[in-house]
């Protein structure tokens, strides 16, 4: 197999890029080639289409019918207790750290800096 | 002429001019032929520059512009002309008792912990430059042999008093004198309007 992940309805996407950036979404539905009807109930992101290129997919999977209503998504989302899966996983954890990075102030960068070098 | 009329005529005057109301500032009986400009009022009241929020004595500033450019100082106090007074401290990075203005400065986040220094020579009189005194035609082309020191004593003092405050202050803090040693720098990618100071 080409590639072990798939875009599919239920499966749990990263957003990377755009208003929503480094919140987690579910794919429910396919609009074209290009984009994607997504929602996440439990991180805050609206029932809403999305550019295939602003998302990355995850290990992550819901079973969900195609085009349901939110509060079916919240219920599944729940239910397999998404929330405390993704934080175990790789991407997550960059992403923290790169957040945690963004965050240091002049002193810390120097004190990273020395502390690389030593 | 019948005084008897005259002598009514100046009660009467009196009566009249007992309650008269005479202007103090009388309308000019000259007017020049072109109207005179005068300037607008000008009510402003000068004050010292507003301190930024972010900096506060004892705050580690990056200096921006200047022989010091790049170098990590200790912010003091802000003087009366609204310019910030900054030390290295000298022994640490050599730069010494300065004026700084706000604007070609960055704060950091970091603040030293340094006891109120309060000095009746730091102020902006202190730091003003000298003006050079001026040479008649004749003095023009002799050179300048005076035995001046570029850096006078008094300055000198002062700056070790004012470092025999801050520099202790400086190495309780683990790390902080060979940052304030360090320059700041860009490096690839980097940008000032992303980084977190």
């Amino acid at each position: 197999m080409l590639y072990q992940r798939y875009i599919e309805i239920g499966r749990v996407c990263y957003i990377r890029l755009g208003e929503h950036a480094g919140k987690t979404c579910v794919v429910v539905d396919m609009v074209d080639q290009k984009h994607l009807l997504v929602d996440g109930p439990m991180s805050g992101v609206p029932r809403s289409t999305i550019r295939l290129n602003q998302v990355a997919i995850t290990d992550l999977k819901i079973a969900i019918p195609r085009g349901c209503k939110t509060n079916k998504v919240r219920v599944e989302l729940t239910k397999a207790d998404i929330s405390t899966k993704f934080a175990k996983t790789s991407l997550s954890k960059k992403a923290e750290a790169k957040k945690d990075k963004a965050g240091l102030g002049d002193f810390e960068r120097f004190k990273l800096r020395v502390a690389k070098t030593t | 002429v019948n005084s008897s009329t005259t002598k009514q005529w100046y009660q009467r005057r009196v009566a009249i001019t007992a309650g008269r109301q005479v202007p103090v500032q009388k309308s000019p009986r000259f007017y020049p032929t072109e109207d005179v400009k005068r300037p607008l009022t000008n009510r402003r009241k000068v004050k010292p520059t507003k301190l930024r929020s972010s900096i506060k004595p004892g705050t580690v500033l990056i200096l921006l512009a200047g022989a010091h450019r790049g170098k990590r100082v200790i912010f003091l106090k802000q003087l009366p002309s609204g310019l910030l007074l900054v030390t290295g401290p000298y022994k640490i990075n050599g730069v010494p008792l300065r004026r700084v203005d706000q604007a070609y400065v960055i704060a950091t986040s970091t603040v030293v912990e340094i006891p109120a220094i309060a000095n009746d020579k730091l102020t902006d009189a202190m730091f003003k430059r000298k003006a050079k005194p001026t040479k008649n035609e004749r003095e023009m082309f002799i050179e300048n042999t005076s035995e001046e020191p570029k850096i006078s004593a008094e300055r000198i003092a002062l700056q070790k008093e004012v470092d025999a405050v801050v520099v202790p202050a400086v190495k309780k803090v683990e790390m902080l004198p060979s940052y304030l040693r360090s320059k700041f720098t860009l490096t690839k990618g980097q940008f000032p309007h992303q980084l977190k100071f």
